[in-house]
């Protein structure tokens, strides 16, 4: 397999070889891991071999990309400087890209080619700009610490669903290269399909257990509906522009005319409909607006699966989707759809921060986080801050990263135990120091504090809001101040405070301690056999002892936190997104100038005083979960946000409830379509299985007519070929006359 | 003569195999006798070798596995002009196909023999091992078929398509110990020889009008003189007759029978080996008309009329055949598809219905011959798309056939283990037998054609030179049967999947040979791969498919040599030239 893509490499152009060369390894890497999974698999590897074999692939997909974006950095930043520098109009041409082609994937042509219309050309190829680099980098770069994290976390399974790990681990990291890579529309639709595809294959990972299988169905069953759009929107791509590869479609935009020749402007549906079939492509996969309902649930996953498939990456497919597609946005004057996709990301970010502050399970609360923290990356395209947007994709898939595999670490050592009214003052424990530097860093980050990483991305996208519509910025910023009061709820209760802990559900239930892969939450196994004969107590201390992390977990945690701290400069210090800004810039998604808002902060301009006012809100939000849920507690049960609770009346029940959301998509489409579905059961059963009967008895008849033709004798078939023979002679005759 | 030779390096190699494999298979020791599979083998290997890099090429093609570019710099003077790279990819085709078919193949013959051998109750006797006929019956044939590839000339492709045939008729009848194979392989016997008598009477014809048996020749006197009557009777014989070799109504009525009494791998064997041979002659004879007559010419009713006789002639412009022959293919495709579905669906023996659908896959095939080379793209050549879907069928086919090969159950009365009878036996394979099981699952939904798999690639292109041949009629009813087909294919491929097996059923359990699982695995393998990396072979396909127009050059006085130049006796005679590059 790697000789024939080889040749095909070498078959292809010869211009910048050796850069193919690299950028396809980065493609048949992980493809090569999945192989050996798979083989592992096949032979019964009982060890942490699949593991291995997966970072050291990914590993070296990363430094395939590194290698790749040095190549490709001087044209890049090249074309990134001379859009930073005027802010201006850097269309998909100025912009740097490299379009390689690696073979010819699917193409067609009909009517004989004399007409560009019959034509379809989908290859397999590569579309390098900024923006594939980017994304390029955390996936390979966060997807390599994560399997390292991985090999510790899933030890328990090692065996048969240790290879499935990683195989579908391995599937996913290709599947996103190839959505992120991609030249053209086709595969990065076959990339999308193949991440939503391994998301459901890692949410329902502990495929014995309910929850898990309900929650990987939904999954995938809610993405179909965005997909549907998504695919029209690809077919509407197609039907206007007669391509589906990118740098064709952006050279007619450009041109401002569709593959017939006319204008752009003055069609009735390219302006408004395409991107909005786009964009419902990118809620569904993105978890925004009434779609977002998939998220939180996915968090039955393993929780390496939902920091990097859930927080870091396949989620901001949806961003990129945009923002790869940007121009198709910009065709429209009023920019209709992205005033659209801005309200529906702030009005997930509101929505989901609310029911976030109120769940008590620490890795659904960073569930909803991530839910909303998109919704501030689709509004940041949205008030067209591209930079802002991918800015705060690049810093929350490090944060986020680091804040589940700290909430992942806790679920291991405590069996499954995730409610925060059962755990308190972890950081006390023995062994969990870095395991709670890591929450407290992934936390300041995500509450937007001053000089983190999350501080600067997120700046960007609440200045450029207020700039275009204050009302945006307004929620964004009051949902600023919920995300911080909700991140430090969880970090005070879990990390601070007088030590206190109950063992998760993890260590009941010794009959079913043979199968391993029945087993619901991660993070069972070791410890549970290990304390087989006391793991009934599990009180205050008592004589269930956590299970400090071991090095592989600490290592990622603390490389995240390094990496945290590291990414600063390149996101933060510097107008228009510093470095992350340069790289978008040199990209499709590089926003047309010219289109400055009037939006102002209180009369002030909102680029100079937002670094000062989302400060102040984010510490406000800390205060006020320091105050709620640190100051004066005395258990892990309750704090003073209890008092509050009887204020505030029903809302908190409701948003514990997730605002009911569940329920009324049970009352107004599960209901009704069970109840259509089963008068089409009805139909189905009397009139069209009659129907199908009938036709199926034709054929059946037609053979039971002439079955007495194989006799089985052979002067019957003789003479049968004989006269065959003369029949068909005389049909022809008389037919052809 | 040394010019023709280069082209036949394969079958030379595949001949030499052939000799070595008929002393070893009768050697005293074991070993030797065992060695002669893998030289059957290794002759494959070093035939489809030598055709990717010794046959001389027209214009560059490259290979698809090696990518490397061989040319010899060779004229194409000797050879056949009309498909000039057809014999490239069709050989490379056969040698794939043919080690696949040799998979399934260890243990045909002689296994209560080695058997008793191996105990010590008999010593070795070559009078009654069989081993030997068995591999050299199974190059020869392959050798035939590559001869039927490189053929130029009727009597040259007469020979070629009976050394494929005969050594399959010895090959059903020694492929089991049971009366059915001989019964079987006797039945076949015969009515290959009314075929072939068939087809060797339209031979015959075409010589008497066009005066040669050179397909250069002839296809050059059709496109100056016109395609007489005498030629168009000889042609529809011709093509009548050698759709025995496909199976084709109203030659299809020996297919069950045959297949269910040879043993599995041989049916298998025998659904891709003269299936392929027929499909190269008639698409050579195809060629030797030409695809370039107007709609309205039928030819029929200046045949029937008293008086001179005026030739059809060829058009500018015009993409069908003459109506005579688009019309009785036209109806053969129709009714071979039509009942090979039709009888599949009420089979249930698996062997019977992998042999009616053997049918309906030559009359879909069929459909890209009506359809014609068209512009030459792959999409809209009926020639390409023929001649990919016999690479995809030869994968797939394979498959079904090698899963039932590798499978067997408790030995009946004579002590020989039975074979797999029924649908009913599948039941639950994937999961008692799960490498089996999926093997049957991947391959029965290719055949259906069942997208992302092989067989649907090959099946689209079949459609779609329909569709641009103009022949709408004809599409219908093929996408008819591709519904019809999902009867039984969807049977064969979710017994093994989703039904469990009956609580008294007896079980089922793997034929002691490793090469058989083997055979069946890289089938289904081949069907995902080659599904990928399709468009390679498609690329080849197309070359292939290129139709040479006969066009005279000017001044070339040796185009008009009398037809004696091309006796029979003298076919190393070099060809005039069609047309120079």
């Amino acid at each position: 397999m790697l000789t024939a893509i080889g040749t095909m490499v070498t078959a292809a152009e010869p211009e910048g070889g050796g850069s193919h060369w690299t950028l396809t390894m980065i493609v048949v890497l992980p493809l090569v891991s999945f192989v050996l999974c798979g083989l592992c698999a096949a032979f019964k590897v009982k060890s942490k071999l699949p593991a291995w074999i997966t970072v050291a692939s990914l590993a070296a997909a990363f430094v395939f990309t590194l290698m790749a974006f040095m190549n490709a950095g001087p044209m890049i930043a090249a074309a990134g400087a001379e859009h930073g520098a005027e802010h201006a109009a850097a269309s998909a041409e100025h912009a740097g890209h490299l379009t390689v082609h690696v073979f010819d994937w699917l193409n067609f042509d009909w009517g004989g080619g004399k007409s560009s219309s019959g034509r379809f050309d989908a290859d397999f190829g590569f579309y390098i700009d900024g923006l594939t680099l980017l994304w390029m980098l955390f996936v390979t770069g966060l997807g390599t610490l994560i399997a390292l994290y991985a090999s510790e976390y899933m030890a328990h399974d090692v065996g048969l669903g240790y290879c499935r790990f990683f195989a579908a681990f391995s599937l996913f990291v290709l599947s996103m290269s190839c959505l992120v890579m991609a030249s053209n529309l086709l595969m990065l639709f076959f990339g999308w399909e193949g991440v939503g595809l391994c998301s459901y294959l890692l949410i329902g990972y502990f495929y014995k257990k309910p929850a898990a299988v309900a929650a990987a169905k939904k999954a995938f069953i809610v993405n179909r509906i965005g997909d549907l759009g998504l695919l029209m929107g690809i077919l509407g791509v197609y039907a206007a522009f007669g391509t589906v590869q990118y740098d064709k479609v952006f050279e007619f935009i450009h041109k401002g005319v569709d593959a017939g020749g006319h204008p752009l402007t003055t069609s009735s549906w390219i302006p408004v409909i395409l991107p909005l079939l786009l964009t419902a492509g990118a809620f569904g996969k993105s978890a925004q607006l009434f779609f977002y309902v998939w998220l939180p649930d996915a968090m039955e996953g393993p929780t390496p699966v939902s920091a990097l498939i859930h927080a870091a990456t396949m989620v901001t497919a949806g961003v990129f989707l945009i923002a790869r597609m940007m121009p198709l946005y910009t065709i429209d004057p009023a920019h209709t759809i992205l005033t659209f996709v801005a309200w529906g990301g702030t009005i997930t970010a509101f929505w989901a921060a609310t029911i976030g502050m109120a769940h008590f399970d620490i890795k659904r609360v960073m569930g909803y986080s991530t839910a909303s923290q998109l919704g501030y990356m689709f509004a940041g395209l949205g008030v067209m801050n591209s930079a802002g947007g991918a800015a705060h994709v690049f810093s929350h898939a490090f944060f986020k990263a680091t804040l589940f595999l700290a909430c992942g670490a806790v679920m291991h050592g405590f069996a499954g135990q995730l409610d925060l009214r059962k755990l308190s003052g972890v950081r006390k424990l023995p062994g969990w120091k870095i395991v709670a530097a890591a929450m407290f860093f992934g936390a300041l980050n995500l509450s937007g504090v001053t000089f983190t990483a999350g501080f600067w991305s997120k700046d960007l996208i609440l200045a450029s809001s207020f700039e275009q519509s204050p009302a945006i910025g307004w929620i964004l910023l009051i949902t600023a101040g919920l995300t911080a009061y909700y991140t430090f709820r969880a970090y005070f209760r879990v990390f601070e405070g007088p030590v206190y802990f109950e063992p998760g559900d993890e260590v009941h239930g010794h009959d079913e301690h043979e199968d391993h892969a029945g087993h619901g939450h991660d993070g069972h196994g070791e410890e549970s056999h290990a304390h087989d004969g006391h793991a009934q107590g599990h009180g205050h201390g008592g004589e269930f002892h956590p299970h400090a992390p071991g090095w592989a977990i600490n290592t990622v945690l603390a490389t995240l936190v390094v990496g945290c701290f590291a990414i600063i400069p390149l996101v933060g210090f510097a107008e228009h997104g510093a470095w992350v800004g340069k790289m978008v810039g040199a990209s499709s998604a590089a926003m047309h100038g010219g289109e400055e808002g009037h939006g102002t902060f209180l009369g002030m301009n909102p680029h100079s005083v937002m670094y000062y006012v989302s400060s102040v809100v984010g510490l406000l939000g800390i205060a006020a979960a320091w105050w709620l849920h640190l100051a004066g507690r005395t258990s892990a049960a309750h704090a003073n946000a209890d008092k509050l609770e009887p204020a505030l009346g029903p809302i908190v029940t409701w948003a514990r409830h997730k605002w009911y959301v569940d329920e009324f998509y049970d009352a107004v489409i599960r209901i009704p379509l069970k109840f259509l579905s089963n008068i089409f059961y009805l139909l189905d059963q009397y009139l069209v299985d009659g129907l199908v009967n009938l036709t199926g008895f034709v054929p059946k008849g037609l053979g039971r007519l002439i079955r007495p033709s194989q006799s089985g004798e052979l002067h019957g078939y003789a003479l049968g070929m004989a006269g065959g023979l003369a029949v068909l002679i005389l049909i022809v005759l008389m037919v052809a006359r | 003569m040394t010019d023709r030779l280069t082209f036949l390096y394969p079958e030379i190699a595949l001949f030499i195999g052939t000799c070595v494999v008929m002393v070893l298979g009768l050697s005293r020791t074991l070993q030797a006798r065992k060695a002669s599979a893998l030289v059957t083998g290794l002759a494959l290997v070093v035939a489809g070798y030598m055709a990717i890099a010794s046959t001389p090429r027209v214009g560059e093609a490259i290979c698809p596995l090696t990518g490397i570019c061989f040319s010899k710099g060779l004229t194409p003077g000797a050879g056949q002009l009309l498909l000039p790279q057809m014999p490239l990819y069709a050989k490379t085709l056969i040698a794939i196909v043919g080690l696949i078919l040799l998979l399934p193949c260890a243990g045909t013959v002689d296994r209560a023999e080695e058997a008793a051998i191996a105990s010590g109750a008999r010593r070795f006797d070559p009078l009654r091992s069989n081993r030997a006929e068995f591999y050299a019956f199974f190059l020869f044939s392959l050798t035939g078929l590559m001869l039927c590839a490189s053929a130029d000339d009727l009597v040259w492709l007469f020979l070629a398509l009976e050394l494929t045939s005969l050594p399959t008729y010895i090959m059903v009848a020694i492929s089991t110990s049971r009366n059915k194979s001989r019964e079987a392989g006797v039945k076949y016997f015969f009515l290959g020889a009314l075929g072939a008598a068939i087809f060797l009477y339209g031979f015959a014809f075409i010589y008497g009008g066009t005066g040669s048996t050179n397909l250069n020749q002839i296809a050059r006197h059709i496109q100056d003189d016109g395609l007489n009557s005498l030629t168009l009777v000889g042609m529809l014989l011709a093509m009548l007759g050698v759709s025995f070799k496909i199976a084709a109504v109203p030659m299809h009525f020996y297919t069950p029978d045959v297949y269910e009494g040879a043993a599995p791998q041989v049916s298998g064997f025998l659904a891709f080996v003269p299936k392929t041979a027929g499909f190269i002659s008639i698409l050579l004879l195809a060629a030797t008309v030409g695809w370039a007559y107007a709609p309205g010419q039928s030819g029929v009713g200046a045949m029937l009329s008293a008086g001179p006789v005026e030739p059809l002639r060829q058009s500018v412009g015009a993409t069908q055949l003459p109506e005579l022959l688009r019309i009785t293919l036209w109806v053969m495709a129709a009714l071979t598809m039509t009942v090979g579905n039709v009888l599949a669906i009420l089979q249930t023996n698996v062997k019977r219905i992998l042999a009616y659908s053997s049918i309906a896959h030559s009359g879909y095939m069929l459909v890209g011959v009506i359809a014609g080379p068209g512009d030459g793209t792959f999409v809209n050549s009926g020639v390409a798309a023929v001649l990919f879907y016999l690479l995809c069928y030869g994968v797939m086919n394979a498959g079904t056939f090698a899963v039932l090969a590798a499978l067997e159950r408790s030995p009946g009365k004579d002590g020989e283990p039975r074979e797999i009878e029924t649908v009913a036996d599948l039941k639950g394979l994937c999961a008692t037998h799960p490498q089996l099981g999926w093997s049957m699952v991947i391959c029965s939904l290719s055949l259906l054609g069942l997208p992302p798999l092989l067989g649907f690639f090959g099946k689209l292109p079949l459609f779609t030179s329909g569709i641009s041949a103009n022949e709408i009629p004809l599409v219908v009813i093929l996408a008819l049967n591709s519904a019809i087909a999902a009867f039984y294919y969807l049977r064969l491929a979710f017994t093994p999947m989703l039904e469990k097996p009956d609580a008294g059923a007896e079980a089922i359990r793997h034929a002691p040979f490793f090469s058989r699982r083997v055979g069946a695995m890289v089938s289904a393998g081949g069907v995902i791969v080659l599904a990928i990396f399709g468009s390679a072979l498609t690329d080849q396909a197309t070359q292939a498919a290129r139709v040479r127009s006969a066009e005279a050059p000017a001044g070339d006085t040796s185009a008009a040599a009398p037809p004696a130049a091309a006796h029979p006796a003298q076919p190393a005679t070099p060809g005039p030239r069609l047309s120079k590059r």
